[in-house]
This record gives structure tokens, C-alpha cells and sequence, in this order.
């Protein structure tokens, strides 16, 4: 030891007179260090125990269309228009992890204010391989782009259709996530105690294709939620999700298993005797695989969608769903400096497709029974300038099947460290109004963000 | 084994007490860049540091960021491993970037965003572009392939080899060559000027503050010019410490989400 350090405080003090004669390192920039000499961010320096930091942020949005259905529910023209002040509080005591992220909304869509509770967990590790976060947390796994097959965690795709920040597509879960990092294989199981569903368009934003009463379909505004019944029983209406995944010589190999239920309310057997919507059973088993290839990377994924309570007894075959196969494809490269491309085909392979199909036909709409294949194209381009500070990107959904499509158009300016202002669209379009995205042509939106962080 | 580092440590500092006097002859450049390198990028068997760096751009105006980097040399190999963990600013705070770094190849490189619990892996890319919005490349911190440069020795000073370097394939990078300070007693580049198409000087980066940290000549500052631009980046390190023995297990999926903070807290 004592050599080493004469050792060095003789190399370091050589080093000094060496630089010091140097016309090209004695340069005065390198002692400008002490102009943010206490600057340095410490925990040992914070004054609470844990750490506080967060953002507010303002955003609102308006409709580029007359929606008369949202129109005539919520009275309003716009669907994004509030005030959000976040707080992220995290910390450690003895051997626990937490961590609690709320939202303070000022909504002046539903004129309330309101607390979300986003994330609000303790994190431990058992013994040396396994880590443990239990309470309510954002979940995500699996390799699409805004495409998701074996990841049944809950969306939130009102606020992804409306121009809340893209984070906000993932809803939170109450969940306990063990993960067991073996020498080859993670295995990660999540346990929902009592299902969470999907946020998905319900009228109070966004219309939709559904029923406008009686036997009559077209643009509505009809709460669904209010009509569908959620399974809520514990521990029967829990989640379980399970992921093994692995890397062998740079390619990245899952496989994954669900337990639970339809993450929107699809069963509607008991509406005809003037009962409720139903979240049905499902089970999922799926594998992806990721890996480099040429100058990007290459994903896949699958999974079989096994709809245990699909029933094709003579129009049932058109009120419960059916199973499906879902398969996507991805490619993500640099196409040329700064400007990023990825490009996905997405597939959904209704099984019994001719059942649904009679039946549909038998309630003389065979038109609602869709395609057997549901085909989707997605592009991304990102092109950035002033070293990230501004962010072009469009986020294309085109499906060749259903003659529709949802353009995210966005730009995003980075001020500071503090501030950043966004701005984008919603578009949606389509050759029929009951399509997957051609029903929201009329929810077409654009919107503005600035957040500011602390 | 903490021997042969004494010894070593000893021998070169006599070379450093030597060298101010002795006119040696210069080994060959394939020599100079291969030191250089190893002195830039692999000094030690593995590393840690705090890095903050302050961004300006022509107008004045700063952006920040706070990091730390653990780094740990694949034995027999001249491939590597990087963890990088924000802190700040509070955007980027408890993003985990992971690099298995692959010289022969393409890197692979792993993102991870804490907001939504997501392991994005990133796509290889070009690496002269912007790391985390600063001037500085992701090539300049991750070392650039020696095979892609044809070098030639230039001029030896006192102090210094000059290098001028020339890419290979030159339609693969903004710079038509470029010209290296490469101190004679600790082979760290000091300076490193880039020259377009026209022969003008566009981007300069410096290593200064040189300390000799656990016996490696480790520079404690690095700064980046942009002159086209007008903008600059300065980074400051500190908490520098070699030859830790960190496990390869500090290097995978784990710690992009559980961070190991028995290896990236200060010792």
C-alpha cells in the first residue's frame, strides 16, 4: 500500500510538471471544474431520507372533427385538457426498496380534481438470485412496439389515444413480481391478486362502434364500463403471468404463459337478456425471440390466445371470442444517421372463423364478423436533431385488411434539463366506421404538452 | 499478482523519470495506438467512476448529467462490459444503460426506462453520434476500432507522438482524418483534432487533470469541442477505482433493474 501510493504520488506529481509544461493540456477549461464545485447531485446530501423529485405538467388537446356522440355526453369539444403535478418519492430502509409515484390531476374534461396512484411498491431480494417487488406497479414485457402480444398487463389506451405521454399507455397493476435470475434463464412469474383491466375507450372521451340502442349499431358514446361486470372476487379473479427468458450467443429467447381474462369486457351473451358485459377467461402461451441482424435488430413473437369460455353455440359463436393465433415481426435499424426506422407485420388469426362468421350472418350482420386474418403494418421514424434536444416521429398503424389506419404524428423539444414542450395528433381513418381504427376517425385529435421537472 | 503491479508500477515510474531525458527511439504506430488504446479504454481488469458532464451549447445555455460506470475487460479478449446509471438530470434518473461491448462486431446494448419497467434493447447504429445529448460520441467514451483508422506517425515531441489517423472507409464517418496527442509517458491521448473534407479543424476533444489512480494514469476532466456548432461538453470524473473484482453478474438484465449499488456506491 505504501509503495503504491508513493508510486502514484510520484507519477501524479512527474504527470503534473509534465502537463503543466504543455502548451496543448494547460488549457484553463480543465480548472473550470470548480465553477460547479458543490454541484455534484449526493444522496448522503439530500435533507429527507429518501428522494423527491417529480414534474408538472400541462397538456390539452382538441378534436379535429365534430364528435356529436362525445359532444352530446360530455358537453365538450376537447378530450384532453388538465394539469398533472407528479411525485416520485423513492428511498431505501435496511434491506427495502420503495418507491411511490402519485398524480395530482386538475381535469378539465371530467371538471375533477383527482389522485393516481401510479406506482406505490417495496422492492427486496431473496437471497442472492431472487428480487421481489410487491404493491402497484407499471409491468411490461415482450418485443413488440406498441404492438402487444403476451403482454396482458393493463393498458391505459385512452390516455394513449388522447396525447398523454406515451408512458401513460402502460397502467399500472396491483401485483407481486418475483424474478429469479438463474446462470441461463430469468424466470419472472407476476401474481394479480384480483384482475385489472385495460382502460379502453368508453364514451367519455372517445367514441366507439357499439350499440346506440335497441338492435341499432354505429358511433356511440354509451359508457361500456357501466355495463360490463369485472371479475373481482379474490383470490378466484387473480392474474398470473410467467416469463422464461434466455440469451444464447446474442439472441434473446422467451416464452411466456398468461392465466386470467380478456383485458376488455368482450363476452356479451348476458346482454341479450339484459345482463352484463363479461371479461371471459383467457389463457396465453406465446414465445419471441430478439436478436441483431444486418445493421439492426430482428424481433418475433407469438402467442395462442386459448378463449376458454368462447362458446359456438348458434350466436354465441358471434357474443363470446374466439381463441387466435397472434404473431408479429420487427425490424429496427439506424436507416441513416439520426434517423431511426422500425417496421412491424402483425398478424391475428381468428380460429372457428366461419362459426363466427354464420352466426354473425344468421343476426344479419355478416359484415361485423371481420376479417379471419387481421393484418397490421407499423412504421416508426424517429429523426433527431440538436444532439436529442428535437425529436421528430411519426408512428404509423395501417392494416391492409381492414382498409384503416392511426397516425401518431409528434415533435418533441427538450429546453432544458427542466422543461420539455411536445406537441401531436391522433388520426385516425378508415374505410368503415366499424373497423378497429377506422371508429375513432371521429376521436381524431391533436394536442400540446410542456412538462416541467424538479 | 499485486506484485507484478508494483513492479510494473516501479518500472514504469522510472520510465516517467527517465523519459524527460532519454531521446528513445519511437515504437512502431501499431504499437503507440494499441497503448493508447489500452491506457484510454482497458486500464485495469475492471473500473468504476462518477461522471458528470455539462453541456453548452453556441448560446450559452447548460444542460447536466450525472452518472455512474462500472466497466469490466473480457479476459484474453479485447471485449468489454458497461453499466451506466443515470442520476441526473431527474428525466433521465434510474435509466440503466448496459453494453456488452464487441469490437470485432456490433455492440449489443441494452436501455433500461425505470417509468415503464422496460429492457429496450437498442439497435447497433451509428456510434459518432450524440451519447445522452452531449458532444460527446458514443464512440469517444467506447473507444473506436483501431482496424477502421490507417495511422501514421507524424511528428514525436518531447511529450508527445503525433498521429494522423485516416478512415478506412471514409464515407462511414463526418471526419476526413484526424490527429492524435498521445502523451509519451502515459500513452493517454491529450488531444484529438478532427478534420473534414475541407481541412479545417471542426471538433476537438482533450483528456486533462491526469491522476494516477490505483497505479493507471486515469484523466480526471475530458472536453469536446464542436466548432461548427460553437458548443462544448466538459466531463469531470471522480471515485475513480481499478481492479475491484466485480463479477460478471454485475453485467446482466439484473442490474439494469436492480441496480448494484454495493459496487456503484463510493468506496
Amino acid at each position: 500500500m505504501g509503495a503504491e501510493q508513493l508510486k502514484g504520488l510520484l507519477g501524479a506529481a512527474v504527470m503534473a510538471l509534465g502537463l503543466a509544461a504543455s502548451p496543448l493540456s494547460a488549457d484553463d477549461w480543465a480548472g473550470s471544474g470548480d465553477d460547479w464545485g458543490g454541484d455534484w447531485e449526493d444522496e448522503s446530501e439530500s435533507r429527507f431520507p429518501f428522494r423527491v423529485g417529480g414534474f408538472i405538467e400541462a397538456a390539452g388537446g382538441m378534436h379535429l372533427y365534430d364528435n356529436k356522440a362525445v359532444d352530446d355526453r360530455i358537453g365538450k369539444n376537447y378530450n384532453l385538457g388538465e394539469t398533472r403535478l407528479r411525485l416520485d418519492i423513492d428511498g431505501d430502509w435496511q434491506a427495502l426498496g420503495y418507491s411511490l409515484k402519485v398524480d395530482g390531476v386538475a381535469d378539465g374534461v371530467d371538471e375533477e380534481l383527482r389522485a393516481e396512484l401510479r406506482e406505490a411498491l417495496v422492492s427486496f431480494e431473496l437471497g442472492d438470485r431472487t428480487d421481489v417487488r410487491a404493491g402497484r406497479q407499471v409491468l411490461t414485457w415482450g418485443t413488440g412496439d406498441l404492438l402487444f402480444i403476451n403482454d396482458l398487463f393493463p393498458k391505459d389506451w385512452q390516455s394513449f389515444l388522447i396525447g398523454r405521454d406515451e408512458d401513460y399507455l402502460k397502467g399500472p397493476s396491483d401485483a407481486l413480481r418475483i424474478t429469479r435470475y438463474g446462470d441461463e434463464v430469468t424466470l419472472d412469474l407476476v401474481w394479480t391478486p384480483v384482475f385489472n383491466r385495460d382502460n379502453y375507450p368508453d364514451g367519455d372521451r372517445l367514441s366507439y362502434w357499439g350499440q346506440t340502442g335497441g338492435n341499432e349499431f354505429g358511433l356511440t358514446a354509451e359508457p361500456i364500463s357501466d355495463n360490463a361486470r369485472e371479475p373481482g372476487s379474490f383470490p378466484g379473479d387473480g392474474e398470473v403471468a410467467l416469463r422464461l427468458a434466455t440469451r444464447q450467443s446474442g439472441v434473446e429467447y422467451a416464452l411466456y404463459g398468461y392465466r386470467g381474462f380478456w383485458p376488455q369486457p368482450n363476452d356479451a351473451r348476458k346482454t341479450l337478456a339484459g345482463g352484463k358485459l363479461e371479461h371471459p377467461v383467457l389463457h396465453v402461451y406465446g414465445a419471441s425471440l430478439r436478436r441483431g441482424m444486418g445493421p439492426g435488430l430482428f424481433n418475433a413473437e407469438v402467442g395462442y390466445y386459448d378463449s376458454r369460455d368462447y362458446d359456438n353455440a348458434g350466436f354465441n359463436a358471434a357474443l363470446t371470442p374466439n381463441s387466435e393465433v397472434r404473431i408479429l415481426m420487427g425490424y429496427d435499424w439506424e436507416l441513416v444517421t439520426n434517423l431511426n426506422v422500425g417496421v412491424q407485420y402483425y398478424l391475428e388469426w381468428t380460429l372457428d372463423h366461419d362459426e363466427l362468421e354464420k352466426a354473425f350472418q344468421d343476426m344479419g350482420m355478416k359484415e361485423m364478423a371481420g376479417e379471419e386474418y387481421r393484418q397490421l403494418l407499423t412504421t416508426r421514424l424517429t429523426y433527431t436533431q440538436m444532439r436529442g434536444d428535437l425529436m421528430w416521429s411519426l408512428f404509423a398503424f395501417v392494416s391492409p385488411s381492414d382498409d384503416d389506419f392511426y397516425l401518431r404524428p409528434s415533435v418533441r423539444y427538450r429546453v432544458s434539463d427542466e422543461l420539455t414542450v411536445s406537441a401531436g395528433g391522433n388520426l385516425f381513418g378508415g374505410k368503415e366506421d366499424y373497423s378497429f381504427f377506422g371508429q375513432f376517425e371521429k376521436d381524431s385529435n391533436v394536442y400540446l404538452r410542456a412538462r416541467y421537472r424538479f | 499478482m499485486n506484485l507484478l503491479k508494483i513492479t510494473s508500477g516501479l518500472v514504469g515510474g522510472f520510465a516517467l523519470l527517465m523519459s524527460g531525458s532519454l531521446v528513445l527511439a519511437a515504437p512502431p504506430v501499431s504499437e503507440i495506438i494499441e497503448r493508447a488504446n489500452q491506457a484510454s479504454y482497458y486500464a485495469g481488469r475492471d473500473g468504476r467512476s462518477e461522471a458528470r458532464m455539462r453541456i453548452e451549447d453556441n448560446r450559452g445555455r447548460t444542460q447536466t448529467r450525472q452518472f455512474s460506470v462500472l466497466r469490466k475487460n473480457v479476459e484474453g479478449s479485447d471485449e468489454q462490459k458497461y453499466l451506466v446509471v443515470f442520476s441526473r438530470p431527474s428525466e433521465f434518473r434510474g435509466t440503466v444503460f448496459l453494453v456488452h461491448k464487441n469490437p470485432a462486431a456490433d455492440d449489443d446494448r441494452w436501455l433500461y426506462l425505470p417509468d415503464l419497467d422496460l429492457v429496450r434493447r437498442i439497435a447497433p447504429g451509428d456510434k459518432r453520434t450524440s451519447f445522452v445529448g452531449a458532444h460527446i460520441f458514443y464512440e469517444d467514451i467506447s473507444g473506436r476500432n483501431l482496424n477502421e483508422d490507417r495511422h501514421e506517425l507524424l511528428e514525436e515531441t518531447d511529450q508527445h507522438y503525433v498521429l494522423k489517423s485516416t478512415p478506412k472507409a471514409p464515407g462511414s464517418v463526418e471526419f476526413a482524418s484526424f490527429q492524435t496527442w498521445i502523451d509519451k509517458e502515459t500513452f493517454l491521448p491529450v488531444r484529438i483534432e478532427y478534420t473534414n473534407a475541407v481541412g479545417e479543424v471542426y471538433r476537438i476533444m482533450e483528456n486533462a487533470n491526469i491522476e494516477v489512480v490505483d497505479g493507471y494514469p486515469t484523466p480526471m476532466m475530458m472536453r469536446v469541442q464542436d466548432l461548427q456548432s460553437g458548443g462544448n461538453t466538459v466531463v469531470q470524473f471522480r471515485g475513480v477505482s481499478y481492479d475491484l473484482g466485480i463479477p460478471d453478474a454485475v453485467f446482466t438484465e439484473r442490474s439494469l433493474r436492480n441496480p448494484p449499488a454495493e459496487w456503484l456506491d463510493r468506496r
